[in-house]
């Protein structure tokens, strides 16, 4: 049943905070025995601030009312860290609460802020550092909210190009957790902007792995925010990225083809992404990337049906339960108490009409029962479908009711089309080429 | 040396020790009989010799040198006489360049007292008659001018003896020893064990004032009657020094040390015998410090055994020197505070520090240049000795030998935290092994274990036979037995991880080569690929040397059969297709010379070629290769043959195969297959008319398959593979003839199953390769009209080369202009164009990974549009942007034949993507 789940290999990819989102999911999902999820949650928590939640559920999996000593001694510690730390960063916080002192930072003026705050408030270095330690603290105790502005403001003030990129992090973490969609996706921008910029790593290893993270993080972002599907491909097509999960992460190309198959209007992209597919086939492997290596590799109409078909058996199906199963592609909207995934029928709509579409390519005669079968719907509802297909004009076909056969029309481009089509981009590109010569050539003459 | 005592000394060996003492004393006769005629006698020695009577004498070169000072020393004497200053000044000159031969001769730092005894002679004469002013006067001016060159010659000359010439006024023996000086180092050696069997030099011997000193100094003689007599002199001495062990100290030991080692690379030195006077040595070193720098000596004396760069070292010889290395091991490991190293030049005394000593003591030595010399010669040996001998399969045995030295030499460098130099002995190991599929590496492992028990008792034997001669006696430390892990990959893996992490640049790239080879060998082939695609060897393997780049062509080679195994035929066809193109496989993978016709080789390239060759074991067999090639060829080539009729020149996929076709075809009668061509031409004509079984029969027939270790499913794969493109052939060839084709007819005609045939056809639909669409209902193919008239064909062919053309003008363009950004704008898609346009031109740095997985994409393409750009030569190499990962890269060993044409074997049968 857990076969497809990815939690494992994500998790080393995400902060701490953001796998608990992750267990919760699979709480719900009741893929794992409960204890070992809360086993795993204490863990996770462990290395967290968050002390108090860790005893609820030290509670409830012992079902005991005793916390053990270390976690009470570590409530103790964590209080009186919290304490120290916010009495250090007392002065720039109370400077930061100020809605007056805080108008007289200049918007883009990092050298006058600090100057004014050293003179004007005897805030230095230490206190902005103080200011961020405490952001980092607050986080690990789980309050995000305030994380997320004292970090906001800290990287304001902060000169240091590091501390910024970890204030980034941070303050995307944050956001994710809040579930502010919108700020986290801006994050999200910045961050990648960061991270692709060649100066502020050392190795392009380094690079790859800040990518690959930022790449697992998104997948919070990708699969919440509206536009999401059609940004992940964005992200992850870029070369880079793509490069990024070649090597190190090929279980994210789960997430790449699913936006692919949902998003209908990616098709030059969707081609590579193919062959992408077909070269990683020996290093991942789900049934989402094997439906599209079924209906685009091997035209294997029969794999990709069987697919399909099982898609319909609505749970127990593989490529459905790993849709149901993910965290991020199985997000429930739970308004009203009917839970759908809405996920789900899309990507089953689509896949249909993948199928059908390479179907009808290859086809020039098709029987509708035939076609009902493959398309995993009785034979009124595939009419029905076709009808509408055809009534947009996405299908150039007519429906031999008589015989009951969809009759396709051959379609042949002409052949002086053909060959307009061929030389006519031939002439542009040497126009252009002309165009480069000649500016070379004044460029030269004018050295 | 041996020889040289059997040649000359054979006949009368019985009498050796007899004549010995006749020949001492013939000499002294003779010299001292030597008069003014001395030339006409030195020229004619033997035979007046033989006129006195005498016994026929064999006289050393040695003799013969101390002869001719002699004769000079007379000469000069007779000038002095007659004050003739000009033939004495020619006399000096002469004697000087005696005194080089002689010092070669004997190999002794000592001046012969015979020419110190001249330039005192000398100088007397020349202080007398500077002191005698009138007869200066008196002196023709010719004779007054050699007097005073001849002043300033001996005052130079002089300085340099001072010490002996003072110690000879002193103590002038030379009354008594007179002119048998030469005899003198014979006689201080022989000390009192020549004392009763040679009368005569027991004047000599009591007379002349030898020290302690010259106690080990037998060892140096090179006396050519005494090899046999040497070497009983030695275990004499030997047994003598063992009598009192107290006498040998440091300071001698050290100073006949310096002595053997100065003498090194003389004319005249005997290599085996340096060995053995430093096996000796090492064995009486006093510290092991001094021990572990005798012994650096030894073996680079032992190096030295081998007389060429072509020859190799004799096999014992080298099995001396692996053990003295795991003795000199020992020695390290045991005293953890001698360093080896050869940056700082030690000090002089360092070795003197004794065992108990606790600071670092430094010996100069370089452990891992001996482990690659060690290496080199078992690499060597192997290239030479005949692989089809039982020779050869002993000497394989002695590799195991040879990783356990490696092992623990790296071991020892990893300790001492000298993980560069361990990276390299790393290496060595890596390339005695990445070769080696499972099976032979179990066999090695093995024998490995088996031969160490024999081992341990020889040892044990040869231990005892040292017995107690050694004063720093080492135990064994280091493990002599190689421990190999079970599997063969997890040693690759092991060693190679710590290559790549300390290793520099070349060794990096070798074992990463190495890596490749050895993944091929497994059938990992995506692992394989994905190495060679990341890590950009192909980009600068031109760059590397010749050894490397031979490195390379295999490890493609082992790739593209990999390939093969695993049944993807394009992918194997462009590995391979770059070796074949030039026809010069062998010479690419080194494994033997093929003679061009065209060029004639110099006989040095030749040597330097022999040189590189691989040994037996470590070939790919050239013809399975070959009939994977062209197998790989053929599946590609037919189908597209048949697809393109219409003078489809544009789309060769191989050149090679289509000249062989071409050959083939032209030939009148076509007779029963014999070698691997024929038969894959064979199975191709059987192909081109969809015959699948003939054509899988023929290549069955083939006995290269022997060699593949999963045969059954090889073949199978095989077949599934012929069949599929023999229906592909099938049906690009007779569309025309056919309206309607029913998909049973077709699995019944190829034996395939439907889901494949199915499959197969609708593949060929949706590239557009075939005209045609399914009737579902009735499982038909139905065949559209839509074949192109003549002039159609010819219109499209016009505007492919059209592009072509443009194609080529935007890449020279490119390559001018060093931008062309447009261009990759136009290729790739815009995201990427964008990354690519903020880099500028020089998108290689910082985007390793991105260009891997670029050139991965591009060569999984496989199939794509390949256009023909093999004709434009090498000038489009290099401008591709990544578009293909297998393109533009002619093969290797480049640099090795000169030969200008067909250098550029641009490979740009890579894809276009």
């Amino acid at each position: 049943m857990a076969t497809y789940d990815l939690t494992q290999r994500i998790a080393p990819n995400l902060d701490r905070h953001l796998v608990f989102p992750l267990l919760e999911f699979l709480q719900e999902r009741q893929m794992y025995p409960d204890e070992q999820i809360l086993k795993s949650k204490i863990e996770l928590l462990n290395k967290t601030n968050m002390v108090d939640y860790a005893m609820d559920i030290h509670k409830s999996l012992y079902h005991t009312e005793d916390v053990p000593q270390d976690m009470v001694e570590r409530r103790v510690e964590v209080v009186a860290r919290l304490k120290a730390l916010e009495e250090r960063a007392a002065p720039i916080v109370s400077f930061l609460q100020n809605p007056n002192s805080f108008q007289d930072l200049r918007a883009n003026d990092q050298h006058y802020n600090l100057q004014m705050l050293h003179d004007r408030y005897q805030i230095g270095p230490d206190q902005i550092e103080a200011l961020y330690q405490y952001a980092k603290f607050q986080f690990e105790c789980g309050n995000y909210s305030g994380a997320a502005d004292y970090l906001y403001q800290y990287r304001a003030l902060c000169t240091n190009s590091e501390r910024r990129l970890s204030a980034l992090w941070g303050k995307m973490a944050a956001e994710i957790l809040m579930q502010n969609w919108d700020i986290a996706l801006e994050e999200l921008n910045q961050l990648k902007e960061k991270v692709d910029d060649p100066k502020s790593f050392t190795s392009p290893l380094n690079q790859m792995q800040s990518r690959i993270w930022l790449m697992h993080w998104s997948l919070f972002i990708f699969f919440n925010h509206d536009n999401g599907r059609t940004l992940i491909i964005d992200l992850f097509n870029q070369d880079k990225y793509l490069n990024a999960i070649q090597t190190n992460a090929p279980h994210l190309l789960r997430y790449l083809a699913t936006a692919f198959i949902v998003n209908k209007r990616r098709r030059p992209q969707f081609k590579d992404f193919i062959k992408v597919i077909q070269q990683e086939q020996n290093s991942y492997k789900d049934p989402i990337t094997e439906f599209l290596a079924c209906v685009y590799v091997n035209y294997d109409f029969d794999g990709a049906q069987k697919k399909m078909k099982e898609c319909e058996e609505v749970s127990f199906i593989q490529t459905i339960l790993v849709i149901l199963n993910d965290p991020f592609l199985g997000k429930r909207v739970e308004d009203s108490n009917f839970a759908t995934v809405p996920l789900r029928d899309e990507f089953l709509e689509n896949a249909r009409l993948f199928i059908f579409e390479t179907y009808c390519r290859i086809h020039q005669r098709i029987d509708m029962a035939v076609l009902a079968e493959k398309l995993n719907l009785n034979y009124e509802e595939a009419q029905r479908w076709i009808v509408n297909l055809i009534r947009n004009s996405k299908l150039d076909a007519k429906i031999d009711a008589k015989s009951g056969t969809v009759i396709m029309e051959p379609t042949h481009p002409n052949v002086y089309e053909q060959l307009i089509d061929h030389t006519k981009g031939l002439s542009g590109r040497t126009y252009k080429l002309v165009g480069q010569l000649l500016e070379h050539a004044q460029t030269q003459a004018a050295r | 040396m041996a020889s040289r005592f059997w040649t000359q000394g054979g006949s009368d060996s019985e009498e050796e020790s007899s004549d010995y003492e006749d020949d001492v004393e013939n000499e002294g006769v003779e010299t001292t009989t030597q008069t003014a005629g001395s030339r006409y006698l030195q020229a004619n020695a033997s035979d007046s010799d033989d006129s006195d009577g005498q016994k026929r004498v064999v006289r050393s070169a040695k003799d013969k040198r101390f002869e001719e000072m002699a004769a000079t020393v007379d000469q000069m004497k007779n000038a002095m006489k007659i004050n003739d200053w000009v033939s004495l000044q020619e006399s000096f000159d002469k004697i000087n360049k005696q005194l080089d031969k002689v010092m070669r001769v004997t190999e002794a730092e000592k001046v012969p007292t015979l020419y110190i005894k001249a330039l005192v002679m000398l100088e007397d004469f020349l202080n007398q008659a500077m002191a005698n002013k009138e007869a200066k006067k008196k002196m023709s001016s010719s004779n007054a001018k050699a007097l005073n060159s001849m002043k300033q010659k001996l005052k130079k000359n002089n300085k340099q003896y001072e010490d002996l010439i003072n110690k000879y006024r002193e103590n002038p023996e030379s009354e008594e020893v007179k002119d048998e000086d030469e005899e003198s180092e014979e006689e201080e050696e022989d000390e009192d064990e020549e004392f009763e069997e040679d009368p005569d030099n027991i004047r000599a011997g009591s007379g002349s004032d030898n020290d302690d000193d010259d106690d080990g100094e037998e060892a140096e003689d090179t006396n050519d009657s005494g090899w046999v007599r040497q070497t009983g002199r030695r275990d004499k001495s030997i047994d003598k020094q063992f009598k009192n062990p107290s006498e040998i100290t440091w300071e001698n030991v050290n100073k006949k040390f310096k002595e053997v080692v100065a003498a090194r690379g003389r004319k005249g030195t005997g290599r085996f015998e340096q060995v053995e006077q430093l096996t000796f040595l090492m064995k009486v070193a006093k510290t092991p410090a001094q021990k572990l720098e005798i012994l650096f000596s030894l073996i680079s004396a032992q190096f030295d055994v081998n007389p060429g760069l072509s020859g190799h070292m004799p096999i014992n010889v080298w099995k001396k020197c692996v053990v003295n290395m795991l003795i000199v091991l020992d020695i390290l490991t045991q005293y953890p505070n001698i360093v080896v190293n050869d940056m700082v030049e030690p000090d002089e005394n360092e070795t003197q520090k004794a065992a108990d000593y606790n600071g670092t003591i430094r010996v100069w030595g370089n452990l891992v240049a001996f482990v690659e010399r060690i290496d080199v010669e078992f690499f060597k040996s192997l290239q030479s000795i005949d692989p089809h001998t039982r020779e050869y399969v002993e000497r394989l045995r002695d590799e195991p030998m040879f990783l356990v030295l490696a092992q623990d030499v790296q071991e020892y460098l990893e300790q001492a935290g000298e993980f560069k130099a361990a990276s390299k002995v790393a290496l060595r190991r890596v390339e005695l092994i990445y070769y080696k599929p499972q099976e032979v590496y179990d066999a090695m492992r093995k024998l490995a274990e088996q031969t160490d028990e024999g081992d341990d008792g020889e040892k044990a034997i040869e231990e005892e036979s040292r017995g107690p001669s050694a004063f720093i006696s080492v135990p064994e430390l280091v493990p002599r037995k190689p421990t190999f892990p079970e599997n063969s990959r997890t040693m690759m893996d092991m060693l190679v991880s710590l290559i790549y992490k300390y290793g520099d640049e070349r060794t990096k790239a070798r074992a990463m080569l190495c890596d490749i080879y050895h993944h091929a060998l497994l059938d990992e082939f995506s692992t394989a690929r994905d190495l060679l695609l990341m890590s950009h060897l192909q980009d600068n393997v031109q760059q590397m040397d010749v050894l490397s780049q031979i490195l390379f062509n295999r490890a493609m080679a082992q790739l593209g059969l990999c390939a093969f195994r695993v049944g993807l035929v394009a992918e194997g066809h462009s590995c391979l297709s770059e070796l074949y193109s030039g026809g010069k496989v062998k010479e690419l993978l080194a494994q033997g010379i093929s003679q061009s016709r065209y060029h004639e080789k110099t006989p040095e390239q030749e040597r330097l070629e022999r040189r590189r060759q691989m040994p037996y074991h470590m070939h790919i067999n050239l013809e399975l290769l070959e009939a994977v090639h062209l197998i790989c060829a053929m599946l590609l080539e037919v189908p597209n043959m048949a697809a393109n009729t219409h003078g489809a020149k544009s789309k060769v996929i191989s050149k090679t195969f289509r000249r062989l076709l071409e050959v083939s075809e032209r030939q009148t009668f076509t007779g029963p297959p014999e070698n691997v061509r024929d038969h894959v031409m064979a199975a191709t004509r059987a192909l081109t008319k969809g015959d699948f079984q003939k054509a899988f029969d023929v290549i069955n027939s083939l006995d290269v398959w022997r060699l593949l270790r999963n045969r059954e499913s090889v073949l199978e794969m095989l077949k599934a593979k012929i069949k599929e493109e023999a229906l592909r052939t099938y049906l690009f060839t007779f569309t025309s003839s056919y309206d309607s084709l029913s998909l049973d007819q077709l699995t019944k005609m190829f034996d395939l199953s439907e889901v494949q045939t199915h499959s197969i056809v609708s593949k060929m639909m949706i590239n557009e390769e075939l005209h045609a669409s399914w009737d579902q209902p009735t499982h038909c193919i139905i065949f559209h009209d839509v074949e192109h008239s003549r002039l159609q064909a010819l219109a499209f062919q016009l505007t492919e080369k059209l592009s072509i053309l443009a194609e080529s003008n935007e890449r020279a363009m490119e390559s001018r202009t060093g931008g062309g950004l447009d261009l990759s704008l136009r290729r790739r898609d815009q995201d990427y164009a964008a990354g690519t346009g903020a880099m500028g031109g020089k998108w290689q740095d910082n985007l390793s990974y991105n260009q891997g997985r670029q050139g991965r994409s591009g060569f999984t393409g496989g199939g794509g549009r390949s256009l023909a750009l093999g004709q434009a030569g090498g000038y489009s190499r290099g401008q591709l942007r990544g578009s293909g990962g297998y393109s533009g890269r002619a093969a290797a060993a480049r640099g090795s034949q000169m030969d200008g044409s067909n250098r550029m074997v641009s490979l740009n049968k890579g894809v276009r993507v």
